[in-house]
Formats: C-alpha cells, structure tokens, sequence
C-alpha cells in the first residue's frame, strides 16, 4: 500500500492488516488511559512489555522499536533522580544532602520513566503498524471531515520528511562550521536557530506545494469521496474493543481504590 | 601548502549508509591536486553526493581513507574540516536563515571565530564576487531563486576555504544564472582555489571544466580530461549519460572530417568554417 515516506513498514501481519484501524487508535488510547491511572512501576513496566509483545506479534523487528525506548533512556533516570526528593514513603535507602530517600520515592522515579517509554513506544508501535490511509478511512467512518482526515494524515506522512530536511540543513549548516557540540546550553540554543530557521521555512514551503499539488488536482471538489480503502469492524475487533474499554473503566476504578499506586498525592 | 601533498587524496574508499546496508561507494579511488577543477557527473543515484560529502567528513568511510590537504578525515570534526573545505548545498533554502543577506554571509566567517572587520572584509568580496553587492541589507528571503543560490555561494567563499564542493549548483536556473554561477567558480579558480562541482550540465563543464569524473553505480567509470572523456560516447553511454549536443553533432559529422572531440559550440563552429571554405 502506497504511503509514501512515513514510518509505516508493512507486513503481513494479524495486527497490520486484519485489525481495525479504529480499534487500534482504541488501543493506543486504552494505553494511555492505563498509562496515566497507574503509578507502579510493575505495573507500568508489564504493560511495556506488553505492548513490545504486541509489536514482536505485528513482526515489528526489535531494532525499529529500540529508538523508541532509548529515547525515553532520559526520563527514566530524571525520573529516579528528581522524584525520589519530593516522593517519600517506604524504607529509608539512603540520605543525600540531608534529604532522606525512600524507597517509594525511587520506585515513583521509576514509574514516571516507564510511563513516558510506555506512551512514546505504544505510539511508536501503532504508528508502524497502521497505514495512514487506512487511519483516516477509520477517522472518516468516525464522523471526522474528510478535510481535516487528510490534514491529520498529511502531518504524519510528513514528521520522517522533515526530519530528513532537518538533518539536511544540519549538515549544511555544519559544513559552513556551526559547532553544536560546543559552548553552553544558551549558546547552543541559539546555535539552532540556524537550523530551525531554514526548518520552517522548508516547512512552510512544503505546504504550500502540497497544498496548490492537491488543488490542482481537485481535492475538496465534493463534499463526499470514495475511497479504495474499504473497513469493516470484525467480531475480533468488537471484542477488543470491549475489552479495552473494561480494561480502561478497570484501571480508573482501581486508581479510585488507590490499587497499583506507589502515591496517591501525585498523578 | 607541502609539496605533492595532492588537495583531496582518497583511497579504497567503500561506503555504506547502514553497516549491514548495501555499498553506495564500492571502492573509489581519486586523487585531486590543489588549484584542480574538477566535474563530477553521474546520474541520479550514482553516489556523486555521497562522494562529495566523504570531501568534508560529513560523511566518514567504512572502510578506506578520505585525506584532505593530508588530514584523516575520520579524526577530523565537520566543523574543522569547513575551515579546508567549503560545500555548498543543491538548495539554497537548506541554509538560508538570518534576515539580512550579509548577516547571513557572516555567518560561516563568524563560526569561524573571525574578528569583525575580517569578516566584514570576507563578506563584501565574497557578495561581491556573486554580484550580490547592492543586496547586502536586502531580505534573504526576498531574493529571487537564482540569487539564492548565489548567496549560499557566496556564504560559504566568504569562508574562504581552499577547497570548494558545490552540489549541482545550477539547479533551476537558467542559462543566464547557470553561467553566472560557473563563471565565478572559474574565477574562484583562477585564484588558485580547489574545486569539485556535481553537475548534470554537459555543456557547461565542456566549456569550463579542466577535468572530469564520472560516477556509476557507487565506482569511478573515468576520471580524465574532460575534452577525452564527454567525447568517449560508449562509455558515457554505460553511466546512462550523453555527451554535449556539440560533442555529439561533430560526432555525425566526422566523416566530413569534423574532430569527433569537439566540445564546444565555438570549436564546432570553427571546424565548420573552415570546412566549408570561409575563415580559418
């Protein structure tokens, strides 16, 4: 299926093809609903393992979901070294600077960590396994504006594009001899401005040409289209569906019971 | 500059993009001396660019060496190696960011640590050697394409680097601009200067460029005296490439005695005066 330069890999898998659109964009919110009703780091951490799972099912190689989890590499450790000051609770670990840290205040840490690797990796997972086109046919069944359908669509198409132009201006940039690895975090602010400068700009450019690109070949010429792309919600989907939805419902009663928390006093 | 130290001197060079990925460069071996104009041709997707980028350590070998001006690239940063070697983009849009023409001619010099008047100094020759002088305190943005691309030229010369890369600097732009911009790279040239031009305009690097290196399929078809290898017809023919339109009308007309390595309209027209009994 055609989709241009998006970070969509097909494969014959179960999770691309046979699944919903609709019911994976359920999924992803399912996930985040869990993500934010818990604060436990086992429980947050089952749940990345199981979206990983899920994308090892979807044939999604380690290696494409890798970068996902690096990057939340950073949020893990602020997490375990900012949270455990505010965090208290459990056994006294250790005292740093007169402050004393608990055990709870780590586990917290930890959990503020997996939660942005479980967001960042479920939304990396479903980005590579639903086609953008087919998403917004399942937006477009859901009421959305065909309009607004191709402008959504259009925006992740273009996320990989732009970072191709972004890394293109680096380079040139580079070679004209901006230093990013040198000079303070201000410095280096203002260094950037040298790529996101000519980021917007291409950016913008882009648009335009997308935009005149589609004109010129009729979009928006009916107030209702066709598509080649035809969806139908299986018994399988329904039943996924369903259960994400208890399993949501689930989550916020057990946040309500205090159930699968480290703390109440933070979200 | 050390004696038979050559400007760009590289070896064995084999490239890919990811380690386990295809070769892009299988194995290239050039030298270029200093003070050397060179022409890259290849068509799209020979690896022109990716050779080029090896020149200023954007991108570093898998295996093989890249020196320039004696120097491994490999233990040498990008922003160090813009000192020696000044690339220019295909899009001018790719750096083109601050709002007024000098300031962004300024900046390289600036990157470089320059004081101010030396980089005033660089800016004004270099804006003046694109022709951009009276668009000194215009917007960047309002110039038209063809001064685009003049400015990124001039942004990086402002460099003053002695190696030059410019990635198809004619790209839409007309004949009037694609000259203009040749012509300065031969009075850059002149000055004694290192340059590697990608093109895919026959007719200019005919007229122009001493020498010529053509690029197929990530290995280095030729690499000769432009005159000897635009007029090799099979062989450019294997790179999916055509000799000048000169080049290949003297080629008809040999049987009537025509140079069959005629490059230029001028010398085309030359033979054909004296063929035909005026001039000559």
């Amino acid at each position: 299926m055609p989709v241009g330069y998006s970070i969509y890999v097909d494969r014959p898998s179960y999770v691309h093809h046979q699944l919903d659109p609709r019911t994976k964009l359920a999924a992803l919110g399912a996930i985040f609903v869990l993500a934010l009703a818990f604060n436990h780091p086992a429980v947050l951490g089952g749940l990345v393992l199981l979206v990983l799972v899920v994308g090892r099912l979807a044939q999604v190689g380690w290696r494409s979901m890798a970068p996902f989890l690096a990057g939340s590499v950073w949020f893990l450790v602020l997490g375990v070294v900012i949270w455990p000051l505010y965090v208290q609770g459990g056994p006294d670990l250790f005292t740093v600077a007169g402050q004393s840290i608990t055990l709870n205040g780590l586990l917290f840490g930890l959990a503020m960590g997996l939660r942005v690797a479980l967001m960042v990796t479920a939304a990396g997972v479903w980005m590579m396994t639903t086609s953008p086109q087919k998403l917004t046919v399942g937006l477009l069944h859901l009421g959305l504006p065909y309009k607004a359908g191709v402008a959504m669509t259009a925006a992740i198409r273009f996320v990989p594009l732009l970072n191709a132009e972004r890394a293109t201006i680096a380079e040139a940039q580079q070679a004209r001899a901006l230093d990013l690895r040198q000079g303070n975090p201000l410095t280096r602010v203002l260094k950037s401005v040298a790529i996101i400068g000519p980021l917007f700009i291409r950016a913008i450019d882009v648009a335009q040409g997308l935009a005149l690109a589609m004109d010129a070949r009729g979009f928006a010429a009916r107030d209702s289209r066709t598509s080649i792309v035809e969806l139908r919600l299986t018994r399988a989907d329904r039943i996924i569906m369903y259960s994400l939805l208890g399993a949501s419902i689930l989550a916020v009663v057990l946040r309500l019971l205090g159930i699968g928390l480290i703390t109440r006093n933070y979200l | 500059m050390l004696d038979g130290q050559a400007a760009i001197e590289i070896s064995d060079l084999v490239f890919r993009y990811v380690p386990s990925g295809p070769e892009v460069l299988r194995g290239v071996n050039v030298r270029v001396e200093t003070g050397e104009f060179i022409a890259l041709i290849g068509q799209n997707g020979a690896g022109k660019t990716t050779l080029a980028k090896h020149f200023n350590g954007l991108l570093k070998p898998s295996s093989g060496t890249v020196r320039v001006l004696g120097r491994d690239t490999r233990s040498a940063p990008v922003a160090d190696l813009a000192r020696t070697v000044g690339y220019v983009y295909q899009n001018p849009d790719h750096q083109i960011f601050a709002q007024r023409v000098r300031t962004e001619a300024a900046f390289g010099p600036r990157n470089l640590g320059l004081g101010q008047a030396e980089v005033d100094r660089r800016v004004d020759a270099a804006l003046a050697l694109v022709g951009l002088q009276d668009f000194a305190d215009e917007f960047a943005f309002s110039l038209g394409r063809g001064q685009r691309q003049k400015l990124a030229v001039a942004s990086v010369l402002a460099m003053e680097p002695p190696i030059l890369v410019v990635d198809e600097p004619t790209t839409g732009l007309d004949q009037a601009g694609s000259r203009g911009i040749l012509d300065l790279l031969s009075r850059w040239n002149a000055d004694g200067r290192t340059i590697v031009a990608i093109t895919h305009d026959m007719t200019l690097v005919a007229e122009r460029v001493p020498r010529t290196i053509v690029v197929n399929d990530g290995r280095i078809l030729a690499d000769g005296p432009t005159r000897q290898v635009l007029s090799d017809t099979a062989l450019l023919r294997t790179a999916y490439l055509r000799p000048p339109q000169a080049t290949r009308i003297a080629q008809r007309l040999s049987d009537l005695g025509v140079a069959a390595d005629t490059l230029t309209v001028t010398e085309l027209y030359t033979q054909m005066s004296r063929l035909l009994g005026r001039g000559g």
